[in-house]
């Protein structure tokens, strides 16, 4: 019995972190070029908007692939501003985040909600377009794997997202760190005239890796809605991009450490949810809400303390835009 | 020489001379100065742009975007609504006020919002303590609100600022998450020990009596739009006819001559801190006192973001930003009457805001710039 619940939490942990998982992985691409992603909460949530309209109107699988295709498009805006454009990224990134609030709540407001479900399938049912929620990822059981004591329940019995965002990290880890292509993409972050210099495509690179950032962005808010609460909700990532971005941090910008980081994020979500649960703070859970923002700003505090600095590495050109001269 | 392609024209813009003259009949420049009658034609074209943009994009989304345009031009054409814009102004462009000051030194507060809900919580405090305990006289008590408002604000952002200058923290990440801590801490506080005992469990607070309300003599939106213009002339003293304004600025532009030159940066980071934060915290005490008239959750609907758009329409020059804001008080109430007539949500000028926020920023890059043709 004692087990259950042990699982229970930690298979949501999992459950949560992938949230964070997904975000960080692709803004790590992004920071490691170079490019400081502040719109990742603006690309979140549009994703979790399409993946709330299309998944009612056309299905998972549909509407996932179009959650990737509005990503990409986030994506490439991004880089046109600071990559083509130049201009402050700290800036545009804001911007975007602001763009995709008002995107977000237009796309999900009832009528424009319900004219955009018709047109995408004229026979969608009356129900699936008043509907607040839509039908919830289900989980996938890995055969044999499944079957292991707490492993079992906590990795192996989840959604085809979150066996996603752990192959991807592995996957963008491997890419990232053990082949040329990666080290393309380190080295524009690091030095990029260097890069440059050497034959790399500077620009190119840096549009590659905020297409990424896009994708795993809208990932991340369509596995926030569809994978983990399909219940809409008008700014349902409630500042979660911007968490991701301390998680990087966190995770110094290493694909598998961001899985370390994104658990300890997911866990911190779920002992918040337990307190209320067990009537801790009921009356008044605003400090308990708190808990996941305090817990970035520690981090980011305790990981500026000079020792600790010299062994992270940020790129050296992150933030920073290329003029080639 | 061999001719460049119009790309090599892009990939090389960051230089100061780049002749593209061989294939096509154009020349772009760098300008090392920017004349403000450019500027200003470029902002103008670019926000006519932004809204364009803007509607063409609601009208993809089924929106009759000839509407939502037709009242944003009633708003500025009406009296009444006019007013409202007025006053819808004051809370924001308070806060871009001190937002230009902050971007000039470099430091990127995004936390007006969070300083703003801090600046509530300090003028809901003082109403508090006047109506509960008596402890300030009625006269006192509008001076004494706009002073704790400034006071939390500041102190609210230089806490961001003492993280930045003494660890090098990110100043983005933290003042961003310091938004969503005071938004919940204002909550707490309006669900909690200052709900008002006879509100029918509502979570508000006391509504503020008449003695805590900005705005007795001549309305509050006019006399709102003077304190604004008062505190924005005043910034603009201090950056431009005073030490402190050099020290901003060089602190902005290279942190290390600025030590070398003998600046105290962490002071200087200190005041800017202060001086931001605490016109968010007006901002946030204006809202109340001249607008709502007691505490309630979530009383900024996101005007701290709204006023970094203010700050940045107005090329962070801080007179400019009151026109800048009216404007962007202008679009708050068309987006309030289009609710009403159209049923559009608030996120209708949220993504015009945002809209125009890019378009800024593009103009930015293109005011940098000269095109010249040769035949």
């Amino acid at each position: 019995m004692e087990l259950s619940w042990i699982e229970g939490v930690l298979a949501l942990t999992v459950q949560f972190g992938t949230v964070y998982l997904l975000a960080s992985l692709g803004e790590i691409y992004a920071e490691r070029s170079g490019i400081l992603n502040l719109g990742m909460e603006g690309m979140m949530i549009v994703g979790a908007a399409i993946a709330f309209v299309f998944t009612n109107a056309l299905g998972h699988l549909l509407s996932l692939v179009s959650v990737v295709l509005i990503g990409a498009l986030m994506g490439l805006l991004l880089a046109f501003l600071v990559v083509t454009l130049r201009l402050n990224q700290v800036v545009v990134g804001l911007a975007l985040t602001l763009f995709g609030y008002g995107l977000s709540g237009l796309l999900t407001q009832p009528a424009i909600r319900a004219r955009i479900m018709r047109a995408l399938n004229p026979e969608v049912p009356e129900v699936r377009i008043v509907t607040q929620q839509a039908e919830a990822l289900r989980a996938v059981k890995v055969p044999v794997l499944s079957d292991i004591p707490v492993v079992g329940p906590v990795l192996f019995s989840q959604n085809a997202l979150v066996y996603f965002a752990l192959i991807a990290a592995v996957v963008m880890w491997f890419v990232l760190f053990r082949t040329s292509i990666g080290l393309a993409i380190r080295s524009v972050g690091e030095n990029p005239s260097m890069a440059d210099s050497l034959g790399i495509n500077v620009f190119r690179i840096r549009y590659v890796t905020s297409v990424i950032a896009g994708v795993m962005g809208a990932l991340a808010g369509a596995y926030l809605f569809i994978g983990y609460q399909p219940f809409w909700v008008e700014m349902m990532t409630n500042g979660r991009g911007f968490i991701a971005l301390a998680l990087v941090i966190l995770a110094s910008w290493s694909p598998i450490r961001a899985v370390f980081g994104s658990l300890l994020f997911g866990g911190v979500e779920v002992i918040q949810f337990r307190l209320q649960l067990f009537g801790f703070a009921a009356q008044t859970p605003q400090f308990v809400l708190m808990l996941p923002y305090v817990v970035a700003i520690v981090t980011l505090t305790v990981l500026s303390v000079e020792s600790v600095r010299k062994r992270l590495g940020v790129p050296e050109a992150l933030g920073k835009p290329y003029y080639r001269e | 020489m061999k001719p460049l392609k119009l790309r090599d024209r892009f990939l090389s813009a960051g230089s100061h001379y780049i002749d593209v003259a061989i294939r096509i009949p154009l020349r772009i420049e760098r300008r090392l100065e920017v004349p403000a009658s450019v500027s200003l034609a470029m902002t103008v074209v670019f926000l006519a742009l932004a809204l364009l943009f803007a509607a063409f994009l609601m009208q993809a989304l089924g929106i009759d975007a000839m509407s939502v345009l037709h009242q944003i031009a009633t708003v500025f054409t009406t009296r009444e609504l006019l007013t409202a814009a007025f006053l819808r102004s004051v809370p924001i462009g308070l806060a871009a006020v001190g937002l230009t000051v902050s971007f000039r030194a470099n430091f990127w507060n995004i936390g007006a919002e969070g300083q703003m809900f801090m600046g509530m919580f300090a003028s809901t405090g003082i109403v508090l303590l006047h109506a509960y305990y008596g402890l300030i006289p009625g006269w006192a008590l509008l001076p004494a609100m706009a002073a704790a408002s400034f006071v939390a604000g500041g102190l609210y952002c230089a806490l961001s600022g003492v993280l930045r200058s003494k660890l090098g923290v990110n100043e983005v990440l933290t003042t961003l998450m310091m938004n969503f801590i005071a938004i919940l801490f204002v909550d707490y506080l309006v669900y909690g020990p200052w709900r008002d005992p006879r509100g029918y469990g509502f979570p508000l607070s006391i509504p503020f009596p008449p003695e805590a309300r900005f705005g007795g003599l001549m309305g509050e939106a006019y006399e709102g739009l003077a304190l604004l213009a008062v505190l924005a002339v005043l910034t603009h003293l201090l950056m431009t006819r005073t030490t402190f304004g050099v020290d901003v600025k060089v602190v902005g532009e290279n942190p290390y001559i600025a030590g070398i030159a003998g600046v105290r940066i962490p002071r200087t980071y200190f005041l800017v801190n202060l001086i931001s934060g605490g016109l968010a915290g007006l901002a946030g005490f204006f809202l109340l006192s001249g607008i709502i008239g007691r505490l309630r959750p979530r009383a900024s609907p996101g005007y701290g973001y709204t006023a970094i758009i203010i700050a940045f329409l107005a090329g962070l020059h801080p007179i400019l930003a009151i026109p800048a804001a009216v404007f962007m008080g202008g679009l708050i109430v068309a987006g309030d009457v289009l609710q009403a007539t159209l049923n559009l949500p608030f996120a209708a000028v949220q993504l015009l805001q945002s809209t125009i926020f890019v378009m800024i920023v593009v103009a930015e890059f293109v005011k940098r710039y000269r095109i010249i043709w040769r035949w």
